[in-house]
């Protein structure tokens, strides 16, 4: 490799390099911080399933009424969510049988229609802390979790707004508990979020239906991959369930979230398509210009292959400083674009709260755009640039091959 | 063709189209020659050279230079022989604007698998003989007409070739520098015995070659 020629060729040339250069970083920082927003708002809606270790929820909604003696007539007490209705021995059987699922567990999740406002009561198995809502014991801000039938966790902003403390006595459905920890829940994990936490025994007890009750099911797949098959699975073999994942929260959070879904390969694309017909365009104007130089060459003993490799050498020169620069250009914008905040709507039937609750607007959270430059998507950016190099060298190389020396020497 | 010619043209010609520039030319020219070929613009002086030195494909007839029949030999395979065994001194110098005058010198040793010491020593020793050593790292645009052509007489040298073409070598410079440069070349065949075919149109410039080819309507006359 001639890079003393390489260099100061492009040296020279200082404002066609700055063009070849400045038009393949724009392209590749398009792509780079397009990719990167593409993939903040995809782990943006993935967040409240990574948070709590899981890859699907699995409930079961509460079936149309069709009889009006049936109806409900009082809210008060406790009460099972519309969305949470109980699984079925053989519902758990079912599970058992789907291939691809790592870990399982289960929650309870209440409601309480109390006189002095209305709670939300997570149930917590107690043997299983690194996946679904058993994750909140991680989160423990101030005291511990409960362990004994007595006990509760308040969430942080509940127990605030309640003006209660651990060591005061909170009452649920007549029953007196002691409150020895407050849950600050995680940014994005408002699957897992209720005002108060307790083991799934006493949950069971409140509900006083069944000692086996749970209306939530946590999973974690061995191979996220396998999540469209596990979930045809889980919905032809648990009946009425209703199977969400984080492809839930992108669909609801719509926009540019499924704009950047669908087309952020393709923008991704059409832009280092236009910085590569840029750059070509540029050299394939300096091959004109630079004729005369590729005459001489051949003229004293270089070999199509030696031109070729020179220009090459030229081009990857370019193509690589402006990958550099097109990667740091995309950071700086992914950056930026980091201070954006979006909001994660949730489902309804993971919504914890009942759509008639003043609290219902807080389970849409506002979080902050998780907008970053991979390594992978780096590589990824250089590997390309790299390639358009060596693409434009090929292509620049083509042409000097149908130059003769002495056609070229003859114009002069 | 013997042991002697350094190149050997049999019944040579090359078309453009309808037109017949060189017409069955036969020449031989002998080791350590120096040949000049004169003739009036478009005799076709340029157009032989250039089918000597494997530049250009002849229409008919064969070229075997330094023993090697070039006449079939594809583009590669000429570029390789013409780094090994030919060097070019053009009337236009035909300098890169981007290299240094070392740089230009050496170009043709770029491709070659040498050390980059190497290549620059052996650039500024012929330099040297040039008497341009002290401009070695100028590029093009600030030296003279005759310094140009020095350094293109020093890059002819710089692959030690058996043959020098030039053609019209001082037909851009004045008299004074076309002197030096003429002095040069001929040093260059008696001291070395380099061989040296040379187009020009100067009649006292071929005087000082050892054997004069005159060319008119493409063909050779003597």
């Amino acid at each position: 490799m001639y890079y003393r020629y390489v260099i100061k060729e492009l040296r020279h040339r200082s404002n066609r390099t700055l063009v070849n250069v400045f038009g393949i970083a724009v392209g590749i920082a398009l792509f780079v911080s397009i990719s990167a927003v593409s993939t903040a708002y995809k782990t943006a809606a993935s967040r409240p399933f990574k948070n709590i270790g899981a890859d699907l929820i699995v409930q079961r909604a509460e079936k149309q009424q069709d009889q009006p003696d049936k109806r409900i007539k009082s809210m008060r007490g406790i009460r099972l969510p519309f969305s949470n209705q109980l699984f079925e021995a053989q519902d758990l059987l079912a599970l058992q049988r789907i291939e691809g699922i790592d870990a399982t567990t289960h929650a309870l999740l209440l409601w309480e229609f109390a006189e002095n406002g209305f709670r939300t009561i997570m149930g917590v198995d107690a043997g299983q802390s690194s996946l679904g809502a058993g994750k909140v014991r991680d989160w423990v801000k101030q005291g511990r979790f409960p362990e004994k039938p007595d006990e509760i966790a308040l969430e942080k902003h509940f127990a605030k707004f309640q003006k209660i403390k651990p060591g005061d006595t909170f009452q649920i459905s007549g029953h007196t508990f002691t409150i020895v920890g407050i849950i600050e829940i995680k940014e994005g994990a408002q699957v897992a979020a209720a005002n108060i936490y307790m083991p799934l025994g006493i949950a069971r007890m409140l509900l006083a239906r069944k000692p086996d009750a749970m209306n939530l099911i946590y999973l974690r797949l061995n191979d996220p991959s396998m999540l469209n098959q596990v979930k045809s699975q889980l919905a032809a073999q648990i009946k009425g369930a209703s199977i969400s994942s984080s492809d839930s929260f992108l669909e609801l959070m719509g926009g540019v979230s499924m704009i950047s879904e669908k087309f952020s390969l393709i923008a991704s694309m059409v832009a280092l398509l236009g910085a590569v017909s840029l750059i070509m365009k540029t050299m394939i104007a300096n091959l004109v210009e630079r004729s005369h130089e590729i005459g001489i060459l051949k003229a004293v003993g270089w070999t199509h292959q030696e031109i070729q490799k020179q220009l090459t050498a030229e081009a990857f020169v370019q193509t690589l400083a402006g990958g550099l620069l097109g990667i740091l250009v995309g950071y700086f914008i992914s950056f930026l674009l980091g201070f954006l905040s979006i909001t994660i709507p949730i489902p309804w039937e993971l919504n914890p709260v009942p759509a008639m609750a003043k609290q219902a607007q807080a389970a849409s959270q506002i979080v902050r755009l998780p907008v970053s430059v991979s390594l992978p998507l780096a590589a990824t950016a250089m590997g390309l640039s790299v390639i358009i190099g060596c693409v434009i060298g090929y292509v620049t190389g083509r042409r000097t091959s149908k130059m003769k020396p002495v056609d070229i020497l003859r114009q002069l | 063709m013997n042991n002697h010619h350094i190149i050997s043209a049999t019944d040579l010609n090359k078309d453009f189209d309808s037109l017949q520039v060189v017409k069955g030319v036969n020449l031989d020219v002998n080791k350590g020659e120096f040949v000049a070929i004169v003739g009036k613009s478009g005799s076709g002086k340029t157009t032989l050279l250039s089918l000597l030195s494997g530049l250009e494909r002849p229409s008919s007839g064969r070229v075997i230079l330094d023993g090697r029949d070039i006449t079939d030999s594809s583009e590669n395979e000429l570029a390789l022989f013409r780094r090994d065994t030919v060097g070019f001194v053009f009337q236009s110098f035909h300098l890169i604007p981007t290299l240094s005058a070392w740089e230009n010198v050496a170009l043709p040793l770029f491709p070659v698998k040498i050390s980059a010491e190497k290549r620059r020593e052996r650039a500024l020793e012929l330099l040297r003989q040039m008497e341009m050593e002290h401009r070695a790292e100028h590029r093009p645009s600030t030296l003279s007409g005759g310094e140009k052509q020095r350094v293109a007489i020093a890059r002819a040298l710089i692959n030690n070739p058996k043959i020098v073409f030039a053609d019209e070598p001082t037909g851009n410079l004045d008299s004074a520098t076309t002197d030096a440069i003429l002095e040069i070349l001929k040093c260059l065949h008696a001291d070395n015995g380099l061989s040296l075919v040379m187009v020009t149109h100067d009649l006292d410039l071929a005087e000082s070659s050892d054997r004069i080819i005159r060319m008119q309507d493409g063909e050779v006359l003597s």
